[in-house]
């Protein structure tokens, strides 16, 4: 392009040609018609406000937390702390906001992804939503966090690895957008957990000899007899009391629990079936050895951008077997280590070895 | 008129669906606030919102509010993403009101 100088008057053309990766098509639009006609921008207001406003919306994964204020309708919420801003008085404003300073730093330094779509994209948090609200969620564009109501949960950005979960569901859908019922959704429900585990391991430095492997440890009151809403390490342990009685998650194939396809079911059991990929990266990990975000957090951030919607756990495990073999080597320790993780939970490993060479 | 309130789905889904329901009963409330009660009933009958959450949620909680009234029973079914306002404001309503 011979008009760099023109461009630079106005905007980079690195950042503009990453504009064009923007998901607004306003956005996208404007950043073509700089990079084609440059000349006949001078004077174009509207389009250089479009660029400003996206490069304010860009930057690395820029923090905002709004505050709900118990509210249900999030655009009433005021903004309480964004990028930059010391800390505030309200801790759950802090700890979100803390949180996802750790998640995203996670991303970049170990994997190089920038933000959730690995284009820097914005990280918007609300907190004190509703009333005695016992969840956080993932809508599609921003986190959000209830109180818990006192009883059962406490706050839920108390939780490192909620927040990387719920971060971790942004991740998937800006990557394999695994249908989120039945097989693919359980498997997207445990990429979570993995993401959530993995952020919670690198940020404590713990090995995966010395972590607990729990999600959610934090989101119960003092007066709750149970260790987490799951365990990685052993899926179906993490609760068992009067109240709501014991943790439902399989470990293995053999007991896959079938559930409707609908909200009450759970969506085919997202949050129940989990269990069976979440033991088996936690085998992985303990079977290589060292810390879950090197190799085995590779293999399977690597499965994760090669898998599709419908990628269920069979195809799952076999493109983590694949994938191993590619990062380390066919017939490597860490190969190994996949293979029979993933027999330890019922699923033996499909692709033919002429594909791969020896297995 | 009695009011229930359950919840499904949500990043604890196997523990939220044992929990019991929070009741309500305008017989055991205070005049003023059985009058509240049946106005944010009205206006969340005649606006519930969407059903369903928004197809790009996960950990979404899906609300079933069933209001009994002699013998009429009305159920009322929105979710977090969805939701009105007035649906909102009963939520809330029902959340401050039972423990
Ligand atoms: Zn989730």
């Amino acid at each position: 392009m011979t008009s760099s100088r023109r461009l630079n008057c106005i905007t980079p053309p690195f950042i503009l040609t990453r504009l064009l990766d923007s998901d607004n098509a306003d956005i996208r639009q404007a950043a073509l018609a700089t990079l084609l006609t440059t000349a006949q921008l001078r004077g174009e207001r509207r389009v250089r406000g479009l660029i400003a406003g996206a490069l304010s919306m860009q930057g690395d994964g820029r923090r905002s937390i709004y505050n709900c204020k118990h509210s249900t309708f999030l655009p009433s919420a005021k903004l309480a702390r964004s990028e930059d801003d010391g800390p505030v008085k309200d801790a759950a404003v802090n700890r979100a906001y803390e949180g996802f300073g750790t998640t995203r730093s996670f991303y970049r330094e170990v994997f190089q992804r920038d933000s959730i779509d690995g284009h820097g994209m914005r990280l918007q948090g609300y907190v004190h939503r509703g009333t005695r609200y016992n969840n956080a969620f993932w809508d599609g564009q921003e986190m959000v966090f209830g109180d818990g109501d006192g009883e059962v949960f406490t706050d839920f950005t108390g939780s490192l690895d909620v927040i990387a979960h719920e971060l971790g569901h942004g991740i998937t859908e800006h990557t394999a957008g695994l249908e989120y019922h039945n097989q693919s959704g359980a498997l997207n429900e445990s990429l979570s957990d993995v993401a959530g585990s993995m952020v919670k391991q690198w940020f404590l430095k713990q090995t995966a000899e010395q972590a607990d492997w729990l999600i959610g440890n934090d989101v119960f009151t003092p007066s709750i007899d149970a260790d987490a809403l799951r365990s990685m390490k052993a899926p179906g342990t993490a609760f068992d009391n009067k109240l709501f009685g014991k943790d439902p998650q399989p470990a293995h194939m053999d007991n896959f629990v079938k559930l409707p396809d609908t909200e009450d079911g759970d969506n085919g059991g997202v949050h129940v079936n989990s269990g069976i990929p979440n033991k088996a990266f936690y085998l992985v990990a303990t079977g290589i050895g060292g810390n879950s975000w090197e190799a085995p957090g590779h293999i399977w951030y690597e499965s994760l951008r090669a898998s599709t919607q419908t990628t269920d756990f069979q195809e799952f495990a076999d493109t983590t077997f694949t994938k191993a073999a590619e990062l380390y080597g066919a017939g490597s320790s860490q190969q190994q280590a996949v293979k029979e993780a993933w027999a330890q939970v019922g699923i033996s490993i499909t692709t033919t070895p002429t594909l791969l060479g020896r297995v | 008129m009695r009011v229930s309130l359950t919840t499904r789905g949500g990043l604890a889904a196997p523990i939220v669906r044992r929990l019991p329901p929070r009741v309500l009963d305008t017989d055991q409330l205070p005049d003023t606030d059985a009058r509240e009660l049946r106005r944010l009933v009205a206006a969340a009958t005649a606006d519930p919102g969407g059903a369903h959450p928004a197809p790009a949620a996960r950990d979404a909680v899906t609300y079933t509010i069933t209001i009994d009234d002699n013998s009429r029973s009305t159920t009322l079914t929105s979710a977090d993403t969805s939701m009105s306002r007035a649906f909102g404001d009963l939520l809330t309503w029902v959340e401050r009101h039972t423990s």
